[in-house]
């Protein structure tokens, strides 16, 4: 069973290098990630307006989870309390850490431009009171806690955090998790009416705790 | 030793498998946004914008893959979301006019109605809703009226994007397959 179980992997080792390789033929230059490349994506002559679907997608989410969908399908007098914009950089087969993000460096929370928090109303982040507003989010990995930074200085591209304008800075935990996720991901969650921001890449999960 | 990353991503594409059901995949319509002026969060972290931020739109791409967009997929003469997944979303940091009306800061939904010659766009207060399944008259800001002009060449994916037409003018260019429609701004 052993060798049969060794041959099938080895087969299936080559098979996926000399795909890969196939695909390096078909494609010598990698697409450009946007994540690595702002100032070009600028300085570029004729910027063609409409470009294609970005390798790091943009998404959104909202608390109430899911707030635009409720608001179709019921109808909800009241506002939404919250909403993340984000890109979702994905590993593509990297490791996060080392590989992607460095422990102790601010990171972005995410690719291109900066990941935006919207509270529509004022809110309770670990005893500190947030004004309702636009605030860009980043953070600072580090192996068993994320600091997460609440800032002012919005619509910028989240290559440079400008750490004076930070509102505050709040200190959670790293849960590992049994799951590696491809994406990077963001959503509000709603448990045991614990109300939080989950941002989890790879095996790592924090979550960040609103109270409005 | 480059055969580790390929098991990797076999065994990382199984757990999104499992995972697809409590977290978010990444949508087959994925959001993106667009500045007025253009480009402006990378131009702020250069130091280089010459004038205000004055408008966002927030939208999801849908893709033609291989269908018939207008006057199929989008049906002429029915409110169009402009989009795909939560509305399509236009901010502006600033008042501004459209077609002579004062339009107030703020956010705003847009919807469009499109036709084989002209797009209706339509500016809408009732924010933060899915597509135009609730589409509700009573809440337009204004209807505004233009002709439709062909693109350079065909858009797989649905494509919006600011330029400026005059110092104190521009427009929001929603384009997609081989046509394009654009909405007019003045500061």
């Amino acid at each position: 069973m052993k060798s049969t179980a060794a041959v099938f992997c080895l087969a299936f080792l080559l098979f996926a290098c000399s795909d890969a390789k196939q695909e390096g033929k078909k494609e010598p230059v990698p697409p450009v990630n946007k994540d690595s490349a702002p100032a070009n994506r600028a300085e570029r002559p004729t910027p063609n307006p409409y470009t294609g679907v970005d390798v790091s997608p943009m998404d959104m989410a909202y608390y109430p989870v899911d707030y635009p969908k409720l608001k179709m399908a019921h109808t909800l007098t009241v506002p939404p309390l919250a909403r993340v914009i984000y890109s979702r950089p994905h590993l593509q087969g990297r490791h996060i850490f080392h590989e992607v993000l460095k422990y102790d460096e601010p990171w972005r929370l995410g690719a291109n431009e900066a990941t935006e928090l919207d509270l529509y109303k004022d809110a309770l982040v670990q005893d500190t009171k947030i004004k309702a507003g636009r605030y860009t989010l980043y953070c600072i990995p580090h192996t068993d806690s994320w600091t997460i930074a609440i800032n002012r200085n919005i619509d910028t591209w989240g290559l440079e955090p400008d750490t004076l304008q930070d509102v505050a800075r709040f200190v959670v935990p790293v849960v590992r998790s049994q799951n590696t996720l491809e994406y990077f991901t963001m959503v509000f969650e709603d448990a045991n009416k614990e109300i939080s921001l989950l941002m989890a890449w790879d095996d790592v999960e924090v979550r960040l705790p609103f109270r409005f | 030793m480059k055969k580790a990353p390929a098991l990797l991503i076999v065994f990382q594409l199984i757990f999104i498998s499992l995972m697809a059901q409590t977290l978010p995949p990444v949508d087959k319509s994925p959001m993106d946004m667009s500045y007025y002026p253009s480009n402006y969060p990378v131009l702020k972290i250069q130091d280089k914008p010459t004038e205000p931020l004055a408008a966002r739109v927030v939208y999801s791409r849908p893709q033609k893959a291989g269908r018939t967009i207008f006057g199929g997929l989008v049906k002429y003469g029915e409110v169009w979301r402009l989009g795909a997944n939560e509305a399509t979303e236009i901010e502006f940091f600033k008042p501004v006019k459209i077609d002579g009306k004062k339009v107030a800061k703020g956010r705003y939904t847009l919807y469009a109605i499109a036709y084989e010659t002209t797009w209706t766009f339509i500016l809408n207060k009732d924010t933060d809703t899915w597509g135009a399944f609730k589409y509700d008259a009573k809440k337009d800001i204004l209807r505004v009226t233009v002709p439709v002009e062909k693109t350079t060449e065909p858009l797989e994916s649905l494509a919006m994007s600011f330029e400026k037409t005059s110092t104190t003018t521009f427009k929001l260019y929603v384009a997609w397959d081989t046509v394009k429609a654009g909405l007019p701004i003045s500061l």
